[in-house]
């Protein structure tokens, strides 16, 4: 036997078997107009802290620019991105509120909106872009969008300057005071996505399991109802959560009846948890994005690398300090290098994303062409807490809508939320504005 | 993680200074500023700790009339700030002209607390517009304590608590007390968010789609852990790991079968077909084959290969074989070179049909009643539910409860499936409804804040027993008030002692003690590998396992509080004994130590604290001040400035010396100072601890310093000095403590109005030698315990 051929399917790496059979069927699920299309997806990844922004920033514009060192983990994917710089996020500035850029920045990233200053009792910030797309095109998928982390909330303290923690722990907000809370553990990311048997469950079975299910909710649903006639404002938005939560979990239980989940997962090891190394931990979760985007589960993603104002330690590659702390680095030339080799390890992670999206066949082109996946952090440099002149890639094609390879220059202050806007349009999402927009970024066609 | 100051990590490594920037920093609302910080964070300050007991509000000097809105404060407001807070357009929401004149002031207290915190740091009116004289911002701040703040302790505001939903620990632990199954579902849920410092804030804990989710998977686990049922396809299910088989072998799997009965032996596989035949796979048990079948199964997609099977009580092998291996590597088509077979996995399930000899005790406390073959199920079903959905509830299940759940059990019936089903299903509903995933006071005016109502008996229960179990009530509580007797001369106290001796009350260490002292953050510290190549796995155990059981003792033996800040005694094992230099401690068990000598009593001796507040790679006297002067001694330093100024290029002189001496020469620029000096003090005092607490008297060739003076002079040689000091600001600390317990009890913020309150509880904490009992007795005493009100219009 082939000894290469036996490592396939089992063991720690995930192998995919091209499963073209898997998209067709759920695009047929999208309804008649989506059908003939294939989807495109959209996602966010964020890393804290800024960046070293000297050496992210190419120096010239158009396609021709050479790429800065910490961009040169991208080196394969030179053609499939675009370098965006220009970009501002203004509501993660203090804007009155005084400290708390960390907290600012994650809040406002996908928003554009001032996060309401509070350790708790009135949390508000906005909805995110991602939520946006989500509770438009999120009908079509068993998943109206994924939330993924590679570092859980604090569990104490505060987080900043009197910020609550969901400011700087989240970065999808599905309303003003409900933030998405994400899945952090890899195990249970898989699980939920693609795990909707017991094991030995026979069709039947499951079918029957999914009925009682279906009578379990009708069951809280009328608690919740009656219970939320009875309650006070504050307590009845909690119940509305609750309500809303209830009728997505009955539409994707209708869902899973279309899909095998066996099928979608075929020759894929189950993860058996939070790997120990962090660069393991990060492609793992990239690796279940693909997935999801592959079989048509969600095409709405984000992925918190980092917590913003992370304090987390690189001791692999040498940085033995916290993150953070580097950050304010004071123009110290030996903080700055750290901090290099810390984005630079960021960017080789988000490489192996790219690589993974480009790798799968999709129609005529790969999968990475329809995508629209953007990295960046709500920080520029880490010393000055700015939030202008943001480190912002692009990748993908949009479905033939975006044109990369290039680095596109946008008058300083433009605000990112205009990106957004723009790729909203992309996903058929019409939005006369979002959050702070002022209107949409021109040229992304090329 | 908590971030230290923006400004805080470079004045302590960097090699430059602060420039002053005057572009971009206005020099007069700076010092504001810095006026501002001073007040807050200077330890012994006579104009904040010293009036220890109203810490909460500025003294306000006898005689001084209290400003006239009219008159004084509105012309300042107009001036200064409707500019832009004015109007439909007001910027952040706050139109001030809306206030026409004091008494609409009165109504809106929480908007007003927040224009004072914007006065009080100097954070309004912002950089570039005009500012008002320090009189007239004084004036502005005095008007709103003395009169919007004004509180009358005589009509004391109970505040009014958000539904809670249980938040991880508080679901696995009322799981394991309501169904006696310990398997932390929770564990894999999303966190929860923190706010004042907690996990469990009723206004924070928001309810995600993907949480529902959990919670439903989670009552589908807890039900087959809990309650066995006879219906076939429910029978539990164990799977062995699949093998590829590149050429003939077994996939196995040993299994001890529970009992004698019908087994489903099954395989999980597909083959990669080459060759004239398909791939052939033999089932076998203990090496006899049961079966061969041919797989078909091809590309990737298992199918399930099964046999039915009676097998005997005992160990058994269960093995799946490949047969018919082909190899042919020279063959045209590559496809058709290699023939394998991939076992995904084996799976064993049974025994089929059967409800074992012995159930778990899980199941008969909740199945006390099985309907009789002819008998109508129901009457069983309300047997069961009732009382379940009642302690599930934490107060008496309606008729209409129990007859809906009754309805569940009967329709899955009626599909066939057992009794023991049935309630699976209602048991799991009860499980996902909002009446057991929240704690609800309901009021009967939920929107008028003058309704303050004491709470019934079963919410004051279900306060206590969350409050200090993190769990619900168990039956003697649920009995008291079920009997209306809670609240009869002597219960109370007889319940919160009992409670605090019970074994659950270990909640309060791992729930509060470790999220008040950022413990938790222990479990992600990284101390450079180089530095410290001792700090391991077991090192970090032990710490805190030491702070874990220190906590513990101090609520198990009723200790002072002041015994947090300095002991005689404390836990260790060996190896946290050698990291602390005491002889006489051997293995790995913890035991209780005498201590002889000062630096380890109290838990600022304690590694576990002093590792969260380091960096990785040396100490942080500025976080160990930080987390000191916020987390014992009440007085949390104001947030940094926005727009720190940047440092200089590393051009500047380079620093030298030990880093406290490079942090004071870093300190000669007054503009870190007048912060700095005040905060980074405490910490130098702890410069005798390494990053990793363990005892240091040079930092490389230098000698440490740990001596220093705080604000108001009292001054300090070495960290037990320092303890000494600390232990002297009794009333801080003690309103700290019971501050956070406050918070903690009654998971939200502490507002202006809790002031009486507090007031109260450490009083009489005083008053009781600051015994840890006294300290939740006076809690539970308190208003805001006992009542609630509605909501205020103003209240988010």
């Amino acid at each position: 036997m082939d000894r290469r051929t036996a490592l396939r399917g089992l063991g720690t790496a995930i192998a995919l078997p091209l499963l073209d059979s898997m998209v067709p069927r759920a695009a047929l699920a999208a309804g008649a107009g989506e059908a003939a299309r294939t989807p495109l997806r959209m996602a966010f990844l964020y890393v804290p802290n800024g960046i070293h922004m000297q050496d992210w920033t190419p120096a010239e514009e158009g396609e021709n620019y050479v790429l800065p060192s910490t961009l040169e983990p991208l080196a394969a994917f030179k053609n499939d991105m675009c370098v965006l710089t220009g970009l501002t996020q203004k509501k993660a500035f203090a804007n009155g509120d005084g400290g708390g850029d960390h907290a600012r920045a994650l809040a406002s990233f996908l928003t554009g909106t001032q996060a309401r200053k509070t350790s708790g009792a009135d949390i508000r910030a906005g909805v995110s872009a991602d939520q946006v797309a989500a509770t438009e095109i999120g009908r079509y998928t068993r998943f109206p969008s994924l939330e993924l982390g590679c570092e859980a909330g604090q569990q104490s303290g505060n987080c900043d300057s009197g910020y609550s923690c969901a400011y700087s722990s989240n970065i999808s907000w599905k309303g003003e005071s409900t933030p998405m809370a994400k899945e952090v553990n890899p195990k249970s990311a898989f699980d939920r996505l693609f795990t909707n048997g017991r094991p030995g469950e026979s069709a039947e079975g499951r079918a029957k399991r999914e009925r009682y299910n279906q009578s379990v909710l009708d069951f809280v649903r009328d608690d919740a109802r009656a219970l939320r006639d009875k309650l006070g404002v504050t307590d009845q938005r909690k119940l509305d959560e609750y309500l809303t939560a209830v009728r997505e979990l009955e539409t994707r239980i209708a869902k899973a009846a279309q899909t095998s989940a066996d099928e979608a997962v075929a020759g894929f090891a189950r993860p058996a948890g939070i790997p120990k190394d962090y660069d393991a931990h990060i492609r793992l979760m990239e690796d279940l994005m693909v997935l999801a985007f592959q079989g048509d589960v969600t095409r709405i993603s984000t992925m918190v690398i980092a917590n913003e104002g992370s304090n987390r330690s690189y001791p692999f590659i040498e940085v033995p300090e916290g993150h953070h702390d580097l950050s304010h680095h004071g123009n110290d030339a030996k903080k700055h290098e750290k901090i290099k080799k810390i984005n630079r390890f960021h960017v080789t992670q988000f490489g192996h994303l790219l690589e993974r999206l480009k790798g799968i066949k999709e129609g005529e082109g790969t999968l990475l062409d329809n995508c629209m996946i953007v990295y960046g952090s709500g920080i520029g440099d880490g010393n000055r807490h700015n939030h202008d002149d943001l480190p912002i890639l692009l990748a993908g094609r949009g479905a033939g809508t975006i044109k990369p390879g290039r680095h596109i220059k946008y008058a300083s202050g433009t605000p990112l939320n205009n990106l957004f806007l723009s790729m909203l349009d992309r996903l058929g999402v019409r939005r006369e504005s979002l959050g702070d927009s002022t209107g949409r970024v021109a040229g992304l066609d090329g | 993680m908590t971030l230290p100051p923006p400004s805080s990590p470079s004045p302590i490594e960097g090699e430059g200074i602060f420039r002053f920037d005057k572009a971009r920093f206005d020099v007069c609302r700076y010092l504001c500023y810095l006026t501002a910080i001073a007040a807050a964070c200077a330890v012994g300050n006579a104009a904040r700790l010293a009036q220890a007991d109203e810490p909460q509000l500025k003294p306000i000097a006898a005689g001084t009339p209290a400003p006239a809105f009219i008159k004084d404060v509105r012309p300042l407001l107009a001036k200064y700030c409707f500019e832009c807070h004015q109007g439909e357009k007001a910027k952040g929401g706050l139109a001030l002209d809306a206030f026409r004149d004091e008494r609409a002031a009165l109504g809106r207290q929480p908007v007003w607390e927040k224009v004072l915190d914007q006065l009080d740091t100097g954070m309004m009116p912002p950089d570039g517009k005009p500012q008002p004289t320090d009189d007239e911002r004084a004036l502005v701040m005095r008007w709103i304590e003395s009169r919007v703040l004004k509180i009358d302790c005589s009509k004391a505001d109970p505040g009014r608590v958000t539904i809670r939903r249980l938040n991880k620990a508080e679901y696995n632990n009322t799981i394991r007390d309501l169904l006696g199954v310990d398997v932390k579902p929770a564990d894999d849920f999303p966190s929860d968010d923190v706010g004042y410092g907690f996990d469990h804030i009723g206004d924070v804990l928001s309810m995600p789609p993907v949480l529902l989710e959990r919670y439903l998977t989670a009552a589908e686990r807890i039900v087959d852990a809990a309650i066995l049922t006879p219906d076939p396809e429910r029978a539990p299910v164990r799977t062995g790991k699949g093998k590829n088989l590149g050429s003939v072998g077994d996939a196995d799997f040993e299994m001890d079968f529970p009992r004698t009965g019908d087994y489903a032996l099954r395989v999980r596989a597909f083959a990669d077909q080459a060759g004239p035949e398909p791939a052939r796979m033999s089932l076998r048990l203990d090496g006899l084959d049961l079966q061969t079948v041919d797989v078909t199964a091809a590309d990737g997609v298992s199918a399930t290969y099964e046999i039915v099977l009676n097998v005997p009580v005992g160990k058994h092998r269960f093995a799946a074989r490949f047969l018919n291996d082909y190899y042919k590597p020279d063959d045209p088509d590559p496809k058709n070179r290699d023939r394998n077979l991939h076992v995904e996995r084996l799976e064993i399930q049974g025994p089929i049909g059967l409800l074992p000899d012995q159930l778990p005790a899980s199941h008969t406390r909740l199945i006390t009643c099985r309907p009789l073959p002819e008998a109508d199920p129901a009457d069983c079903a309300r047997a069961v539910l009732r009382p379940f959905a009642t302690r599930a509830f934490r107060r008496p299940a309606t008729d209409d409860e129990v007859e809906r759940l009754t309805r569940l059990v009967a329709s899955a019936m009626r599909e066939g499936d057992s009794f023991e089903r049935g309630v699976q299903v209602a048991v799991e509903a009860v499980l996902v409804s909002p009446h057991f995933l929240f704690r609800i006071e309901l009021d009967p005016e939920p929107l008028n804040p003058q309704a303050i109502r004491t709470i019934n008996d079963f919410e004051l229960a279900t306060r206590l027993s969350y409050f200090l179990w993190s769990s619900l009530p168990d039956d003697e509580l649920l009995g008291l008030a079920q009997a209306g007797t809670l609240r009869q001369e002597g219960h109370l106290a007889a319940q919160v002692r009992r409670m605090l001796q019970d074994p659950k009350s270990g909640a309060l260490v791992d729930n509060f003690a470790v999220q008040w002292l950022h413990l938790g953050n222990l479990k992600t510290v990284s101390p450079d590998r180089k530095q410290f190549p001792g700090f391991d796995a077991a090192l970090r155990g032990a710490m805190e396992n030491e702070t874990r059981m220190f906590f513990a003792a101090i609520i198990r033996e009723d200790r002072s509080l002041f015994e947090l800040l300095d002991s005689d005694f404390t836990f260790l094992n060996e190896r946290l004994a050698k990291h602390y230099g005491i002889a006489g401690v051997q293995g790995d068990e913890f035991r209780r130590v005498t201590l002889a000598t000062p630096e380890r009593g109290g838990l600022l001796g304690q590694a576990s604290i002093l590792t969260v507040t380091s960096n990785p790679t040396r100490t942080s006297p500025v976080k160990r001040g930080k987390w000191i002067l916020e987390n014992l001694l009440n007085a949390s330093p104001p947030p940094p400035p926005p727009n720190v100024p940047e440092l200089k290029d590393a051009s500047d002189k380079q620093l030298e010396g030990t880093l406290r001496q490079r942090m004071e020469q870093h300190r000669e620029n007054p503009a870190c100072a007048v912060c700095h000096t005040q905060m980074d003090a405490i910490g130098f005092g702890l410069e005798n601890y390494d990053p990793i607490g363990a005892w240091r008297s040079k930092e490389g060739n230098l000698d440490i310093d740990a001596s220093g003076t705080l604000p108001g002079g009292a001054s300090f040689k070495s960290p037990a000095e320092l303890k000494t000091i600390l232990k002297a600001r009794e009333p801080e600390f003690r309103r700290c403590v019971a501050e956070k317990l406050l918070t903690y009890a009654l998971g939200r913020g502490l507002e202006y109005y809790d002031k009486c309150t507090v007031d109260t509880i450490v009083k009489n904490v005083a008053g009781n030698q600051d015994r840890f009992s006294a300290l939740v007795l006076e809690i539970v005493n308190s208003d805001a315990f006992q009542k609630r009100r509605g909501k205020r219009g103003d209240e988010l």
